[in-house]
């Protein structure tokens, strides 16, 4: 076990959670298969395997802390997006069985090496799932892009849906941990900002790991959510970056040591040109933002009249004293 | 020289200072003295100036007056009219008497600009700061750094002064407890208090006190009298003319019938009718039966009457005060609790009354306001985001059906190996990484530089920054240049702007670099000390704010 160098102890500062409430961790794992796939042509010593093997450390780990702790998690494929877990027979906490339960739940052989039975049966369940989704793939050429929206959009719901689910008496503390290996897709940009602000309203975090290139949008969601990004430099400590950093709840962040806050890149695009600016003119009717100043707004075609200053020519009679000219050069 | 404009109030000749003749002039705004044979005033003193002015006492041979100025210098004139008896005494008496009246009014208005400008400076530490900054040090001037301020505020603050007036309390009548005063006698005890109440209510008992104390009677006396007087018990009967009082009562009773007769100004009010009508008896059309008159009754209605007026007196003298205030401003006074509008406006009065008994708002159908509705040509450029600066990666369709093959193939025999998942060397290397000081950890050493540096040298950059955002707001407001007076203004502010930065600026960066970046010798920016390359970011703000100001001056000036 790793030691932590800022103990958290039981009552020492900060609010310690009540025992009513319930903390929900949806991880949502992009296992985009053609960049999973191109790491084994890569041969890097980190595969898709290996980042399954993290999460579910990961999400096993939640699971321990509290026994008020769930947890949810979405594989977010290039053509869908799909629950990992819970199981679409699963039934919170039960191993309910139904008549028409599926072939593993009634063939479950319970664990094999004492681990507690949620966690195994949960492993076994994310384990059958993922093989399943990743021998579904299909080769399709113009969709390699991860489906992040989807993903993201499909954990608000099921979060929206625990909350409920509750009684009264529980509250509901939930959190997405996104973990991206591909880049952002520009296709998907105003779903996941609409993602992005209903996260905001419903109070709910959005962390990110990434492992390969930095992401924008990650690191607009996290910086206005109240979350965590972190780019990570050695993808085989994985688990080690999950545990240190988006393992401890959003209370008990602030006691800890953390990696500190990303400059974010908030700059708009212009609407003409679409490159980020940081100076640009407004259109006040539309608003609608361009680099260079034009009469006539493209958008709402409004036009604009803008006073310039009076030019004054130098009169060419007998100079009295020099007028001023006004223009900026 | 005195100015043709000037008037001249008062001219004294044959008045003498330090043993020359002369003769000494009032005008509107100073006193001047000029000897004889010259017409250039060698002395002139503002009325500003002056604190106070002393005279020789009576009887002393020489008839003098001394003025005395606010720095403590004395001028004495010698009054000397030797043809007249007793010129020079009301020679000197004229002139003080002039002065005595014209001085208060200088020294309230200047005075009142200072009080003024003392109590901003107390106010605001900020501004009292930006003061001591600014003009203690003699980088602008005094009245440049007022020039804005001084407009805005006090007028305001004269209307805020004026202090609320205590009204009058209506039972004031029942604090005179009559004390017995041993064998049939009663004794009244009467404050100040009281009697201003009284005054102010009955106008009509100030003015009898007036006329008649204390000429003809004492004070006590006419209290006494206006105690024993019917006016003042219940029952007002009047009981013959001899009685002080019974104008009054008379007075009293027609202001009473005036403030019925004008009524309130609402129709839906009918101060008259006083008896209860329903509809119920004659449809209303049977006329009510006037009450037989009889002695009690007719009682009652006088104590009544009686307390109505004292009702009204007592609102009625609140509303003169204010009336009193409000003359010069409105033409339409209001008395009495109505506002009494002049004939133009009564129609719509009576409109809002009624409507405003009619109507209730929420009742009503909402007014949403009209709107324009956006026009949009081009909807679809607000659905897209900007694009990603890097390019994306191209992966061709060979590699796609490789990498996709190559997973699948993984992923079918996946099998989770928990305990294998990571090695200790590895998590120790990430665990360097997201120490302090390691790779992950770049960014928090800034948030330290607000514990670092000591608070006393943060106060002080905050007043350089607040000093130098003042001088550039007096710089860019001369912009656009378009009279003399503002290139004026600019070159100086200019000179203003360069001294700032020679007189506090360059101490400042040379005593932080003395006191704080001492320990390293070499002094690039490159340094690894982040104490040192923070501030160089600060002063570097705070004088790239000059160098730019600078520059665009320069680039704009022909």
């Amino acid at each position: 076990m790793c030691q932590r160098r800022t103990g958290v102890r039981a009552g020492s500062g900060g609010s310690m959670a009540a025992d009513e409430d319930i903390s929900l961790l949806v991880i949502v794992v992009d296992v985009n298969p053609v960049w999973w796939g191109q790491q084994i042509l890569k041969e890097s010593t980190f595969t898709l395997s290996k980042c399954m093997d993290a999460v579910l450390v990961m999400g096993n780990s939640h699971l321990v802390m509290s026994r008020n702790n769930r947890l949810a998690m979405i594989a977010s494929h290039s053509q869908e997006s799909r629950f990992l877990y819970p199981g679409k027979q699963w039934k919170t906490g039960s191993f309910a069985e139904s008549s028409e339960s599926s072939s593993a739940e009634s063939s479950w052989s319970g664990s094999t090496d004492g681990k507690y039975e949620l966690l195994a049966f949960g492993n076994d369940i994310v384990t059958e799932e993922i093989k399943d989704l990743m021998a579904k793939t299909e080769v399709r050429a113009h969709l390699t892009e991860t489906l992040l929206a989807g993903s993201l959009a499909k954990a608000l719901c099921y979060i929206h849906k625990v909350n409920k689910e509750l009684d009264a008496s529980h509250e509901l503390k939930s959190r997405i941990l996104v973990i991206q290996a591909a880049e952002d897709s520009a296709a998907q940009y105003m779903n996941v900002m609409n993602i992005i602000f209903a996260a905001q309203k419903q109070n709910i975090l959005i962390d990110a790991c990434v492992l390969d290139s930095e992401s924008g949008l990650l690191q607009q969601a996290a910086d206005i959510t109240g979350g965590l990004y972190l780019k990570i430099p050695q993808l085989l400590a994985l688990t080690q970056y999950l545990l240190w950093v988006f393992l401890p709840d959003p209370e008990q962040r602030s006691q800890l040591v953390l990696p500190p806050h990303v400059h974010v890149d908030y700059r708009a695009a212009c609407f003409c040109h679409r490159n980020l600016i940081e100076i640009g003119y407004v259109c006040s009717v539309c608003l609608s933002i361009f680099c260079n100043f034009s009469p006539i707004c493209t958008t709402c075609e409004t036009a604009f009249r803008i006073a310039l200053p009076p030019v004054l020519k130098a009169k060419k009679k007998k100079p009295r004293h020099p007028t001023l000219n006004y223009l900026a050069n | 020289m005195a100015t043709s404009s000037e008037e001249v109030l008062l001219i004294v000749k044959k008045v003498r200072h330090k043993k020359q003749d002369g003769a000494l002039y009032l005008m509107a705004e100073r006193v001047a003295w000029t000897p004889e044979g010259k017409d250039r005033f060698v002395i002139s003193h503002m009325y500003a100036d002056i604190r106070c002015q002393k005279i020789s006492p009576e009887g002393k041979a020489k008839v003098q007056l001394q003025l005395i100025l606010h720095t403590g210098d004395t001028t004495i004139f010698h009054f000397t009219n030797e043809n007249i008896a007793n010129a020079p005494a009301k020679d000197r008496d004229a002139a003080k008497d002039l002065l005595q009246q014209l001085l208060p009014k200088f020294k309230k208005k200047a005075n009142k600009e200072l009080e003024e400008k003392n109590r901003m400076l107390q106010e605001d530490p900020v501004l009292f700061q930006l003061y001591k900054d600014l003009v203690v040090s003699q980088v602008i001037s005094a009245e440049e750094f007022w020039a804005n301020r001084l407009t805005g505020n006090s007028m305001d603050n004269s209307v805020s002064n004026n202090k609320q007036d205590i009204g009058i309390s209506a039972a004031f009548l029942a604090d005179i407890r009559p004390q017995t005063d041993g064998c049939n006698g009663l004794r009244y005890n009467l404050t100040s208090d009281i009697i201003e109440s009284i005054f102010r209510t009955y106008p009509a008992v100030k003015q009898k006190y007036a006329e008649n104390v204390p000429h003809d009677m004492t004070e006590k006396e006419f209290w006494t009298r206006f105690f024993q007087s019917h006016y003042f018990h219940r029952d007002r009967i009047n009981a013959g003319s001899k009685d002080l009082f019974s104008e009054c009562a008379r007075i009293d009773e027609k202001g009473l019938k005036t403030l019925v007769s004008q009524g309130v100004n609402n129709p839906l009010v009918d101060l008259t009718s006083l008896e209860d009508k329903s509809l119920g008896e004659g449809y209303g059309s049977s006329s009510a039966q006037s009450s037989s008159k009889s002695n009690k009754e007719s009682s009652n209605a006088a104590i009544i009457r009686r307390f109505n007026h004292h009702s009204a007196m007592v609102l009625a003298a609140v509303l003169r005060k204010q009336e009193m205030h409000n003359d010069q401003n409105s033409e339409n006074s209001s008395t009495d609790g109505n506002s009494r509008d002049s004939d133009f406006f009564q129609p719509p009065v009576k409109k809002v009354k009624l409507q405003e008994a009619i109507e209730y708002e929420d009742l009503g159908e909402k007014n949403s306001k009209k709107t324009v509705a956006l026009n949009l040509k081009k909807a679809d450029r607000y659905f897209h985001g900007p694009t990603p600066v890097q390019s994306q990666h191209y992966a061709s369709s060979q590699d796609i059906i490789n990498s996709v093959h190559c997973i699948r193939q993984e992923m079918a025999n996946y099998n989770p190996r928990l305990t294998q998942v990571l090695s200790s060397s590895v998590a120790s290397s990430a665990l360097t990484d997201l120490s302090p000081g390691g790779v992950l950890m770049q960014g928090g050493t800034s948030q330290a530089i607000n514990q670092m540096v000591p608070s006393d040298v943060q106060m002080e950059l905050k007043h350089l920054h607040v000093a130098v955002a003042e001088l550039l707001r007096h710089f860019w407001s001369c912009f656009p240049i378009n009279t003399p007076f503002l290139e004026e203004k600019v070159g100086k502010m200019m000179n203003n702007l360069e001294r700032f930065q020679m007189t506090k600026l360059r101490p400042f960066r040379e005593k932080l670099q003395k006191l704080y970046i001492s320990t390293n010798t070499r002094l690039d920016p490159e340094s690894r000390c982040p104490l040192h390359k923070d501030f160089n970011v600060i002063l570097q703000h705070s004088s790239t704010f000059m160098v730019t100001t600078l520059k665009t001056y320069s680039s704009l000036v022909i």
